[in-house]
């Protein structure tokens, strides 16, 4: 059977590893090389850096610094953050990661995402989309960690995404980003009801059944996780943790009801 | 000493990694030449079946390739795509593939409910004994990516199984030839134990 | 003046009649019947705390009484330091068991390992007890680490035990805590002689200046001015719970196998990458120390290993994780040649740099009496206030 893919979701920020609330401040929570290790020997499915300044700051991927991680990595990989140039992508592609994440760079050159898809084949490219609520009630895709309104429909960016080639979509709410809340199952049901493509449910989870609930009921293929695997629990100290995999497992069986 | 064949596709930093992780002798190597003195081949290999069988075809590797896998007979192992062109043919190319082993590459009917690639960590199944398999845990999964799979066309070629709305075969076996549908560099120590068993047969 | 850390054959050396610590011991000295100093702290220590006795109880259970009365009010009325280690993991049982509520305060240097992590995690959530965790920067922390492997001295990993002891004590004073537990046991572990194993706030200040390249501005740094705050000032008290009452590590790791899922990191400090390198390849290379003979030691003075058996352990060489010494090389960003010849440097001591130590030796007194009231441990008083032998 196929498993449900629940990803680590790390922030990159220079060359440690962060943790943000809602896109805003942020805490310190490890080396990246050493976090690796241990989701390692946690035996976790995937994992995907996100570098949150790099678009901001205009720099290119630290590859040096992705070398390091990629040879401490027995399981996939996938990097995003100021990625624009081709050369990049391939670079980084070869040093062992799996997939890459565009966010910034796709919507200013939507035809980047098809050139990558081309080359390296759709499964190795992830367009990201975070999504802010206005105060009308209404989805919009920001950009540049956040900080940039591109006034653009998450639906409707998702599915040109697809149409160019993307291989699946990291779908992240950055409401409920780092509150533990429980996803933004509107949200995620919405776009992932109008793509063919894996959608990858981000921001907000809270529990182990948070997780059952946005596959179960919002159709995502898969979860990406932050807070809960870096910090012990909601507002306590940062501890590298992965949920249980009976417990995921069990909450990822067919409701009785349904 | 396993050479890696580079021939332009594949990630092979990763599988290099996993076999100096494990303590194995590895190396890559672009030049065809090198292959000539290989003891064990790794095929890897991502991306469309097509582009990589020209690769291998006009690159010069097609020549040596071939006399070590069919004359010389030393152990190779073809991973992900590299599992596929070890067949004769797939449906998503034209070229053929190397024949190596007896069966054929088929695309993934797109039943409805699933989505493609088959992507992520499915669970496999022993269809018989082998020495690339042994030491396998009951219920050992592995890191899939693919959207064509394959079928021998004698069952006993077949040492590993999975399923994704169809049953392919995730690991082959013909004399010298090894095949393996899913990344082992990419899966934890189910792919550390059998890269270990390569490199030790 | 040959190196008093060079070993001697092991034939010629003496050896304490009732441990296994040897003559190359720092500040050791044997009494008439042959055994150490050593030996005979741990005896007037167990008198006066009166380990494993009704009395030692009797004095355990009236701190807790006033543990609860100061902390009435509050969240939480003491802070425990865990590691994922047996000591913390079982200390945190008890004191839940003791109807305390306590507040779990970890320090993390950015080396730890999953059976740490996993660890806490597990005994935490079962026991229902919060994580309060201060985080350095990952590069800060390398780089401290790697002015104490340039600077030759052995205490490489001091920089880690100082900033948990300000980590404890930063979250005591953020949530208004008086008391804090700790897990250790001279019992168990014996008092460590201090030859190898020096650190103070000063000590880790001089090696960061002269081979340190990054500012400090993450590590939590015990200068003695914070010290004393919180010592005297702030008045957080430290209480070892095993000086007072019978503590078995063997049992204590049983238990919590069985009723959290817990897991032994093996004798190979398998908990953090950093300590597993010092006690695995760096104090037995560089400086032929062997701390196991702590641990080794403290058993045989219980009886529950014999001498001989301790002795062909000691014997043979510590196992290590395999390429832990090229992940070592790797965080620190250092060449295999960089590293063959630092290795190669001479050894020094903490004696070759600035440090708090006489200023320590100065205010005896003064230490003497907060050692009394548990203002600071006894083994802080008796380790670095009294002279150190050559």
């Amino acid at each position: 059977m196929l498993r449900t893919r629940i990803i680590p979701a790390l922030l990159l920020r220079n060359e440690s590893l962060v943790k943000t609330r809602r896109f805003g401040r942020f805490t310190y929570v490890g080396d990246p090389c050493n976090t690796v290790r241990i989701f390692n020997e946690l035996e976790v499915d995937e994992l995907v850096f996100l570098d949150i300044t790099a678009t901001r700051e205009g720099r290119a991927p630290n590859l040096a610094l992705l070398t390091d991680i990629a040879n401490e990595c027995f399981m996939p990989l996938g990097y995003g953050g100021g990625i624009r140039r081709f050369e990049d992508a391939k670079a980084i592609l070869r040093l062992g990661f799996e997939k890459i994440i565009l966010n910034s760079y796709a919507l200013e050159n939507p035809q980047f995402i098809a050139q990558l898809a081309e080359h390296f084949g759709s499964q190795a490219v992830i367009v990201s989309i975070d999504v802010k609520r206005t105060i009308f009630g209404r989805n919009k895709v920001y950009t540049r960690a956040g900080t940039l309104n591109t006034s653009r429909d998450p639906i409707e960016w998702a599915q040109e995404a697809e149409w160019l080639g993307a291989g699946e979509i990291l779908l992240t709410s950055m409401d409920r980003e780092g509150t533990w809340e429980g996803f933004d199952l509107e949200l995620v049901r919405s776009v992932a009801g109008s793509v063919n493509i894996p959608v990858i449910a981000h921001g907000g989870a809270g529990s182990v059944a948070d997780l059952g609930r946005v596959v179960k009921q919002a159709f995502a293929s898969a979860v990406a996780i932050g807070s809960m695997v870096v910090f012990q629990k909601k507002g306590m100290g940062v501890l590298i943790n992965f949920p249980d995999p009976a417990e995921i497992a069990k909450a990822m069986e067919p409701d009785a009801s349904a | 000493m396993i050479t890696i064949v580079d021939y332009g596709m594949g990630n092979l930093g990763s599988i290099l990694n996993m076999f100096k992780r494990i303590g194995a002798g590895a190396r890559i190597s672009a030049n065809p030449l090198d292959l000539e003195g290989a003891e064990k081949i790794l095929l890897p290999g991502v991306g469309a079946f097509d582009g990589a069988m020209e690769r291998i075809n006009s690159g010069g590797f097609r020549e040596v390739l071939d006399r070590k896998a069919l004359v010389e007979r030393i152990p190779v192992l073809g991973i992900c795509l590299g599992m596929q062109l070890l067949t004769r043919s797939s449906e998503e190319g034209r070229i053929a593939g190397l024949g190596w082993i007896s069966a054929e590459t088929r695309r993934f009917p797109q039943s409805s409910g699933l989505k493609f690639p088959h992507m992520g960590w499915n669970e496999v199944n022993p269809s018989r004994a082998s020495p690339l398999t042994a030491g396998l845990a009951s219920g050992a999964r592995f890191y899939f990516v693919h959207s064509f799979y394959v079928r021998v066309d004698h069952e006993e070629d077949s040492i590993l199984q999975a399923h994704y709305g169809v049953t392919f075969d995730a690991a082959v076996e013909h004399g010298n030839i090894f095949g393996a549908q899913f990344h082992p560099e990419k899966s934890h120590r189910f792919g550390m134990q059998l890269l270990s068993n390569f490199a030790r047969l | 003046m040959s190196d008093p850390y060079l070993s001697h054959a092991p034939t010629s050396l003496k050896v304490c009649s009732r441990c296994i610590y040897d003559e190359r011991t720092a500040s050791i000295s044997f009494d008439a019947q042959g055994v150490c100093i050593y030996c005979r702290q741990i005896d007037r220590l167990t008198e006066e705390y009166g380990t494993g006795t009704a009395a030692g109880k009797a004095k355990l259970d009236a701190i807790i009484q006033e543990i609860k009365r100061a902390g009435a009010g509050r969240r939480y009325d003491c802070v425990i330091g865990v590691s994922g280690g047996t000591d913390s993991s079982y200390m945190v049982y008890l004191a839940r068991e003791w109807g305390l509520r306590p507040l779990a305060v970890h320090y993390d240097n950015t080396w730890n390992t999953a059976i740490s992590t996993q660890n806490i995690r597990k005994v935490l959530s079962a026991l229902n007890v919060d994580l309060y965790t201060h985080v350095v920067d990952n590069k800060e922390s390398d780089d401290i680490f790697r002015a104490f492997f340039s600077a030759g001295v052995a205490e490489i990993d001091a920089a880690t035990d100082l900033a948990l002891a300000e980590t404890l004590y930063r979250a005591a004073s953020k949530h208004g805590v008086k008391y804090v537990l700790e897990g250790h046991s001279f019992i168990t572990e014996g008092i460590t002689p201090i030859g190898r194993n020096y650190f103070d706030g000063k000590y880790i200040q001089s090696i960061h200046r002269r081979f340190g390249k990054r500012p400090m501005k993450t590590y939590p740094l015990m200068t003695f001015g914070r010290f004393l705050w919180w010592s005297c000032g702030a008045q957080i008290r430290k209480i070892r719970p095993f000086w007072y009452i019978p503590y078995s590590k063997e049992d204590a790791r049983r238990f919590l196998e069985t009723r959290f899922g817990w897991q032994y990191y093996g004798g190979h400090h398998l908990e953090n990458r950093m300590t597993a390198f010092f006690h695995g390849i760096y104090a037995p290379q560089k400086f032929q120390s062997d701390f196991r003979n702590n641990t080794l030691s403290a058993l045989v003075r219980t009886g529950r290993m014999s001498r001989s058996a301790a002795l062909i352990e000691y014997a043979s060489p510590p196992q290590v994780e395999e390429e832990l010494l090229a992940y070592f090389k790797k965080r620190l960003g250092l060449s295999d040649m960089e590293y063959e010849r630092i290795m190669r440097l001479p050894p020094k001591s903490w004696r070759d740099y600035p440090t708090y130590k006489r200023r320590f030796e100065r205010l005896r007194p003064l230490f003497y009496l907060l050692a009394k009231r548990s203002l600071v441990p006894m083994s802080f008083y008796l380790k670095y206030c009294l002279p150190a032998g050559p």
